[in-house]
């Protein structure tokens, strides 16, 4: 599998790149919400990062058409008030590099103003579809990522009612090493009995100064298995993860969403769910 | 042997549960400038509770008040940015004191 990936990441040729993909089998489309550090002391300014890309694999990625959607939802405290915040304004085209090319994505950088009050805030990204021609379909992950300034919680626990949207039974930016991550699969704010979701490490730690992954993964997988993890959710939409290494795990249910069809064309509207783990140290 | 009467257990039990609630969750405070000569003091616990009417004080470089207030009802509290260095505290009882100096108030 090493070989392969190597392979694949050194290829040029466009034909041998789309060959490649088709024979991973283990990886995952993923929307990448990301930002450095989801558990701060204090208020800053947030850099963010959109991505459709495998994130297992440093790659291939995938042009993002300008998001439908993009806000975060804030609440100081379990008695404070939500508080919706438009972020479009705020979304910059940016192209992301990688050996095999430039794709588009997006960044966003807010405010210190924005981003200093204590509580959660719960970012939302509504991608525009995606057309995956490998599949002849349409891909739109709805995405939450969630932060947290000081150490006072607020709405990290409150489903949002998106078409397709992963509900965290413990919070997303407070994770240890070695702990699990819990969750429930929702479309339109009910659950999904038996909802199939992946499970991906960013194993190329992203640079946001280079727009770029690092070359070298984090961690040698043993076997394709091993990029994407496929588990199902329960009776109740419930599931439960380990987190066996500090970084960003992502987690996407599939097609769980009620609209099926964009442009004539199949739709699988999906789920992604960000988690960052620490060690203890 | 002193054997508890039904009320008495209840009574100790709710001390008891009231000693851990206490100790359960942390305070919480965090100043910013608002950039007009205000600053805005926000208060919370870890547990998420509100901290509507937890003390709230300005002190100057030698320690004498200059504001003694309450958080409001949004667990906020705004006060006329002192001209000199200052620090405030905010007093959740029971010593969980959380103290912020002027200096990292940005």
């Amino acid at each position: 599998m090493t070989d392969v990936i190597t392979l694949y990441r050194s290829a040029s040729a466009v034909a041998v790149i789309t060959s490649l993909h088709f024979c991973l089998p283990a990886q995952a489309h993923f929307q990448v919400l990301y930002t450095e550090d989801t558990a701060l002391r204090g208020g800053q300014a947030t850099h963010m990062l959109l991505l459709f890309t495998h994130p297992a694999h440093g790659g291939p990625n995938m042009a993002m058409a300008e998001p439908e959607a993009f806000y975060v939802i804030s609440q100081r405290g379990e008695e404070g008030e939500p508080t919706t915040t438009d972020l479009t304004e705020y979304l910059e085209p940016i192209t992301w590099h990688s050996e095999n090319g430039a794709t588009a994505a997006y960044e966003a950088q807010l405010p210190r103003t924005l981003t200093r009050s204590l509580g959660d805030y719960v970012f939302v990204l509504q991608p525009a579809p995606y057309y995956e021609a490998g599949e002849d379909k349409y891909i739109q992950q709805f995405t939450k990522t969630m932060m947290n300034i000081g150490g006072v919680p607020g709405n990290w626990g409150e489903p949002i009612g998106l078409p397709a949207e992963i509900l965290p039974l413990d919070k997303p930016y407070a994770n240890w090493t070695g702990g699990v991550f819990r969750g429930v699969v929702l479309a339109d704010g009910e659950p999904v009995p038996n909802a199939q979701l992946e499970v991906e490490y960013i194993n190329h730690a992203p640079d946001l100064e280079q727009r770029r992954f690092a070359d070298e993964p984090d961690v040698e997988l043993p076997q394709g298995s091993f990029g994407t993890m496929s588990i199902f959710a329960n009776s109740r939409g419930e599931f439960t993860i380990g987190l066996p290494r500090a970084g960003w795990w992502g987690i996407c249910a599939l097609e769980i969403g009620t609209d099926t069809e964009h442009e004539g064309k199949p739709l699988s509207q999906d789920a992604v769910i960000w988690v960052q783990v620490k060690d203890m140290r | 042997m002193k054997i508890l009467t039904p009320s008495a257990a209840g009574f100790a039990l709710g001390l008891l549960l009231l000693a851990r609630l206490v100790v359960a969750h942390s305070p919480i405070c965090n100043c910013y400038d608002n950039g007009d000569d205000t600053v805005t003091c926000e208060g919370g616990f870890s547990d998420g509770a509100s901290a509507t009417g937890v003390s709230i004080r300005v002190f100057d470089e030698r320690d004498r008040v200059l504001l003694d207030s309450v958080m409001a009802e949004d667990s906020t509290y705004t006060f006329d940015r002192p001209s000199e260095e200052f620090h405030v505290i905010f007093d959740a009882g029971q010593s969980h004191l959380v103290t912020i100096y002027s200096a990292d108030i940005e």
